[in-house]
């Protein structure tokens, strides 16, 4: 098919053109009047021109604008008089030490005569009444007898017929600690033995296996945890050594020892203790007593070696006189100290239990030099101030009442507790609980007047003095075929819970009923009035 | 003013199995004690708390009623506070046991 552009001119287009355009195209197509095929045709472009708009241009104006000048003026100023002043703040002043000023005591006293009769009206009635004799009102389940709660042991050394010879608690209340080794060899012993540590407040505690166990080569012979850190322990040994570990790391747990020196103690060490450093409180160092007549102080330094600080040592030429004492056999001149007690009153003194059975009152701030030929890097001094009469064999433990200044107990190799005071020489009281050995003593931390007893017989004997004064209150069967039980502590977080160890290597924690962890009324003056009885 | 203030004091103190005495302001504050400086600042602060609650208990219960007296039994002791508007007066007892 041919396609046909349209031969005329191009016009301008107008609605005119368009018609034209349009008819143009079915006019051509074929001849007179017949409409032709179909074809395909291409028109012109058709347009249509605006009538509003006209041509669009761009219009432009010019502004300018400009800040008007500034107006500026110069001044000088010159300060001509000065004077200094300091601001210091002070301490404030303590809220106690505020007294109220005397201007409002015209209203104060019309106040007391307000109140005056109905106040001492009350304080009668109340000194006659009866309405609240033998009320008492439980705050807390009251547990009427004593139970076993764990018993405690290590297996391997229980294999090797190891004995318990200390325990101790942590700072928390929730980790108990013993310390194996044998309380009845009379030469040097190669064995190894172990320091043992349960933490008792651990689910899933398996009462056979310690949370730490601590290989040691000699044997230990006393226990004490750090009074502020949790997890350090100080351990004296058989061979006089003074170690301190940490159970928190069980693959190296020695933290300090005093290693074999000169300073060392030559006897086994008996107990040990935490102090805190005379001048930063926070700070602590371990004390060692051991037979041979040695109180030593030792304080942690560098490279893990415990450093000597202070030493005493007690010779019985130098021991006060105030009491009368055998005369020992010739050529002894150290007193073997086995136990050791601080009082809570007066941080310096301390009560020190001989081989000799006489109890020692010692001042740390003693100046006396000791006349004593053993060598040591810091001069030894004499401590002793003050002998009290004697048990009728060696002392094993001695412990001071946390409540009185005054009085402490002693347990010895005879069987009897001596009540003494610091002020006479004579026992207040003394007391036969058993027929064998006392290995260990201890006041309880609640009631003033309790305290335990760790008997050769097997039992541990709690002791109420309100309610006798000549036997125990309750007496705890720790062992079945009678062997002793060698150490006993209370627990002082956990008021509740007393821990013993015994010959059979097996620590066993007592939970004690309501009657001894609750002070009754007037228990401190109670006490009081036993320590009064001094003799004049 | 003064010497009648003390001898009340006095008299009050010396009853039989009064263990201490103390005389506390409205802020808490105390003005007159015959226990030592810390025990008394314990005593007066916690006190005077007490007692302002109890106030308000017995205000709430009943708005024409007030608090005259405050008693405290312990195993140990007994505390008496005598409220007022603008003192407290707390006296310590020991009972006859």
């Amino acid at each position: 098919m041919a396609t046909r552009a349209q031969p005329g001119p191009f016009r301008p287009a107008g609605s005119a053109g368009a018609e034209a355009l349009a008819t143009g195209g079915a006019a051509s197509a074929g001849g007179p009047g017949r409409p032709g095929p179909l074809q395909d045709e291409t028109l012109g472009v058709a347009s249509v021109p605006s009538q509003w708009r006209g041509v669009q241009g761009i219009r432009r104006e010019t502004k300018s604008c400009q800040t008007a000048s500034i107006a500026t003026a110069e001044a000088s100023v010159q300060t001509r008089k000065h004077a200094d002043a300091e601001v210091q703040t002070e301490v404030p002043a303590p809220v106690g030490a505020r007294t109220v000023a005397q201007h409002d005591s015209p209203r104060l006293a019309a106040f007391l005569r307000r109140v005056e009769a109905m106040v001492i009206r009350e304080l009668n009635k109340n000194w006659q009444s009866h309405a609240f004799d033998g009320f008492e009102v439980n705050w807390t389940e009251q547990q009427p007898t004593v139970t076993c709660l764990h018993t405690l042991g290590y297996p391997p050394a229980q294999g090797q017929g190891l004995h318990v010879t200390s325990v101790s608690w942590n700072t928390t209340g929730s980790v108990v600690a013993c310390a194996y080794g044998r309380l009845d060899d009379g030469d040097w012993s190669t064995l190894k033995s172990f320091v043992c540590a349960w933490n008792l407040d651990r689910r899933g505690l398996n009462p056979q296996q310690p949370s730490a166990v601590v290989e040691v080569p000699s044997a230990v012979m006393c226990l004490a945890f750090h009074p502020t850190q949790p997890s350090h322990v100080a351990g004296g040994l058989y061979s006089g050594e003074v170690l301190v570990w940490d159970v928190s790391h069980p693959e190296d747990p020695l933290l300090w020892r005093t290693g074999l020196t000169d300073d060392t103690h030559t006897d086994p060490v008996y107990q040990v203790l935490w102090l805190p450093e005379p001048r930063h409180s926070h700070r602590f160092q371990v004390l060692s007593v051991a037979t041979d007549g040695k109180v030593l102080l030792w304080q942690g330094g560098g490279a893990g070696q415990l450093q000597l600080t202070e030493g005493f040592a007690l010779v019985v030429q130098q021991l006060p006189r105030n009491t009368k004492l055998k005369k020992p056999p010739r050529g002894e001149t150290e007193v073997g100290a086995t136990a050791v007690a601080f009082s809570g009153f007066d941080p310096s003194l301390f009560v020190l239990g001989t081989e000799g059975g006489f109890p020692l009152k010692c001042s740390l701030a003693a100046e006396e030099a000791a006349l004593t030929r053993m060598p040591s890097s810091v001069p030894l001094r004499a401590p002793a101030r003050f002998t009290f009469s004697p048990h009728g064999g060696p002392i094993y433990s001695v412990s001071c009442s946390p409540f009185h200044r005054n009085l402490f107990l002693s347990a010895g190799t005879d069987g009897h507790i001596h009540l003494y005071s610091m002020l006479q020489a004579q026992p207040l009281a003394s007391l036969q609980l058993s027929h064998k050995y006392l290995f260990a003593v201890r006041w309880s931390p609640v009631r003033p007047l309790v305290f335990a007893a760790a008997s050769g017989e097997g039992d541990v004997q709690l002791f109420d003095l309100r309610k006798s004064s000549q036997k125990p209150t309750v007496s705890i069967k720790q062992t079945q075929d009678d062997s002793p039980v060698y150490c006993l502590e209370f627990n002082r977080q956990q008021t509740q819970l007393l821990a013993a160890g015994d010959a059979k290597g097996t620590v066993k924690v007592w939970q004690l009923s309501t009657e001894f962890t609750e002070q009754g009324p007037r228990e401190a003056e109670d006490l009081e009035q036993l320590a009064a009885e001094v003799a004049t | 003013m003064q010497a009648e203030v003390e001898e009340t004091l006095k008299r009050i103190q010396s009853h039989k199995g009064v263990m201490g005495t103390m005389v506390v302001n409205a802020e808490g504050i105390p003005i007159r004690t015959t226990l030592d400086n810390s025990t008394t600042v314990q005593y007066a602060g916690l006190l005077h708390q007490l007692t302002m609650k109890a106030k308000s208990t017995v205000r709430d219960i009943d708005p024409q009623n007030d608090l005259t007296f405050l008693r405290i039994r312990s195993k140990k002791h007994e505390i008496m506070v005598a409220p007022d508007k603008e003192y407290l007066l707390i006296v310590i007892q020991n009972p006859c046991e």
